[in-house]
C-alpha cells in the first residue's frame, strides 16, 4: 500500500481506492465460488458498506481480506438461509451462426458437458481456475487474492484441468 | 521439457516463444484449445467498478458525519432521560384516595392540614405549591388552613377560596356543600359568590342552592364519626351511607326524593338503618350485601 502510515481507512479517497482495486476481484470471486444464484454485486456493497462502518478497525492491508472473509460470510449466511444445493450454471452465450447444425449441436453439448464438469470441481479448484482462465491472472496474482500459497494455487487449477478433462472425456 | 511442465507454464501464461511453439506440437494441444475457449462463455457479468461505487456512495455519506457524534449522542441522550425522569416526578401530583369508611389525614406543604373522608379523592402539586395554593376535591374533606397565599379548593361545581380558616367542603354526585367553622370562606360557583362567615354554610343539592341554618360547632360531625343532615333528599343521605358502609342499598323512586333531618353513625350498620329508616317510617330488609328499604 501507498500509505503505510495510515492506520484506517475512514477517509473517502482512500476508500475509493480500496473499491476499485477490490470490487471486480470480490465479485468475481464470489460468481465463480457460488455461481449468480444469490446476487453476487449485492453481496460485494453489502461487504463494502461493513467494511465502512468498521473503517476504525480496518488498516489498509487488512481491507482485502475482511472483504473477502466478510462476502464469504455474508454468501454462506445467504446459502444456508435458502437451503439450496448450488449448482455452478450459466447459460452460453450465443456465437455466429453461420456454422453447420451439426457443428452448432455439437458445441452445444460439449457446453452442457463443461457445465456440469465445472459444476463437480470443488469451490477452491473451480474459483482458482476460473480466475485463471477466464480472468486471465497468473498464478501469482490468484495467490495473492486468496491469500495462499503460489504452489496451492498451482496444484488447484492443474487439478482443476485434470479433472475437467476426465470428466468430459467420461461423460 | 516434459508436457505437464509446458501446461503448467501454459496455465501460468508464462511460456516464451520457442515453449510456445513446443506447445502446440503436444497431440491434446486441440483439445485443450477448445477447452479454452470453450470456458470464455463462463466469464463472470460485467462489473462496472465506478457506477456501483455510485450507487454505494450514498450509504456511506451517514457513517463518516457519526463517527464522532455518535458516543457524544449517546450520553446526550442518558442526560435527557435522567433530566425527563427528575423533572416528571418533581412536578407530579400528589394523589389521595380514601376507599369506603376510610379516613385519612394529609399535610400539605405548609403547615395546613387535611382530613379526607370516606370514599375521596384530593389532588395537589407539590412543585407549584409556594406560587398557588391550589387542591383539586371529589368528595368531602375538612381543611385547616394555614395563614398565606389564598387557598383554593377546586371541584367541579365551584371553587372555594379562603386565607387561613377551617372549613368542610362536600362534593359528591349532584351534591355540592361548603361549611366555614372559622374565618372567612369565599364560595365562587358558575352563577354567584357567596362568603361564608363561621356557623354559615352553603348546599347546592341537584342544581338548587339551599340556604344552612347556623350551626355552632367547632368541626364537622363526621369527624366525630357521624353524618347529619337538615331536609336533605333521601338519596343523598343513601349515598352517604353507601360511603361508609359497604353495601348497596335499594331505596322506592317515591321515597328517594323526600327530605330527611337526622343522622347516623358510621361505627354500627344496624343502628345506622335505624336512624336512617325510622324517621320516614321505612322498614329495611338484608339480601346480600344489598340492602332494600320498603315502607312499612
Amino acid at each position: 500500500m501507498s500509505q503505510p502510515i495510515k492506520d484506517n481507512i475512514c477517509e473517502e479517497q482512500l476508500f475509493e481506492r480500496i473499491y476499485k482495486k477490490h470490487s471486480k476481484n470480490l465479485h468475481d470471486f464470489l460468481y465463480y465460488k457460488f455461481g449468480d444464484h444469490l446476487n453476487p454485486s449485492d453481496k460485494v456493497q453489502e461487504a463494502f458498506i461493513k467494511l465502512w462502518q468498521n473503517c476504525g478497525k480496518v488498516t489498509p492491508d487488512k481491507a482485502k481480506s475482511f472483504l473477502f472473509t466478510t462476502a464469504n460470510n455474508l454468501m454462506l449466511n445467504a446459502v444456508a438461509h435458502r437451503k439450496v444445493v448450488l449448482k455452478f450454471e450459466k447459460i452460453p452465450q450465443k456465437k455466429s451462426t453461420n456454422e453447420t447444425p451439426e457443428f452448432v449441436l455439437q458445441e452445444k453439448e460439449y457446453h452442457e458437458k463443461l457445465q456440469k464438469a465445472l459444476g463437480k470441481l470443488t469451490e477452491a479448484q473451480r474459483v482458482a481456475f476460473l480466475m485463471n482462465r477466464v480472468e486471465g491472472k497468473k498464478f501469482k496474482e490468484i495467490a495473492v487474492l486468496l491469500d495462499i500459497s503460489t504452489k496451492a494455487v498451482e496444484k488447484r487449477i492443474y487439478g482443476a484441468l485434470k479433472k475437467l478433462r476426465e470428466d468430459i472425456d467420461g461423460l | 521439457m516434459t508436457r505437464e511442465e509446458l501446461i503448467q507454464k501454459w496455465l501460468d501464461h508464462s511460456l516464451n516463444s520457442e515453449e510456445q511453439k513446443a506447445f502446440e506440437q503436444l497431440e491434446d494441444y486441440k483439445d485443450l484449445m477448445q477447452l479454452n475457449n470453450a470456458l470464455h462463455s463462463f466469464k463472470s457479468p460485467e462489473f462496472s467498478v465506478d457506477k456501483n461505487y455510485q450507487a454505494l456512495r450514498p450509504s456511506l455519506k451517514k457513517k463518516s458525519t457519526q463517527s464522532w457524534h455518535k458516543p457524544l449522542l449517546k450520553v446526550a441522550a442518558v442526560l435527557a432521560i435522567c433530566f425527563s425522569v427528575y423533572y416528571y416526578t418533581t412536578t407530579l401530583d400528589s394523589t389521595f384516595n380514601t376507599e369506603i369508611a376510610q379516613q385519612t389525614t394529609i399535610d400539605l406543604p405548609d403547615t395546613s392540614e387535611v382530613i379526607l373522608n370516606a370514599n375521596s379523592n384530593l389532588v395537589f402539586n407539590k412543585s407549584s405549591w409556594d406560587d398557588q395554593r391550589n387542591v383539586k376535591l371529589n368528595g368531602e374533606a375538612f381543611f385547616k388552613v394555614a395563614k398565606g397565599e389564598k387557598f383554593n379548593v377546586v371541584t367541579d361545581k365551584g371553587i372555594v377560596s379562603v386565607l387561613g380558616t377551617q372549613f368542610n367542603v362536600k362534593h359528591r354526585e349532584n351534591y355540592f356543600e361548603v361549611k366555614c367553622y372559622e374565618g372567612l370562606v369565599g364560595v365562587k360557583t358558575k352563577d354567584n359568590y357567596t362568603e361564608l362567615t363561621p356557623g354559615n354554610g352553603l348546599k347546592i343539592i341537584d342544581g338548587k342552592l339551599f340556604a344552612n341554618e347556623k350551626e355552632i360547632t367547632t368541626q364537622p360531625n363526621w369527624l366525630r364519626g357521624e353524618s347529619t343532615y337538615v331536609n336533605t333528599p333521601f338519596k343523598h343521605v343513601i349515598t352517604e351511607l353507601e360511603n361508609y358502609y359497604d353495601i348497596k342499598i335499594v331505596v322506592d323512586k317515591a321515597d328517594a326524593d323526600r327530605l330527611y333531618t337526622g343522622g347516623f353513625t358510621h361505627k354500627n350498620l344496624e343502628l345506622a338503618l335505624k336512624s336512617v329508616t325510622i324517621p320516614l317510617n321505612l322498614s329495611y330488609s338484608k339480601s346480600g350485601t344489598s340492602i332494600v328499604l320498603k315502607r312499612e
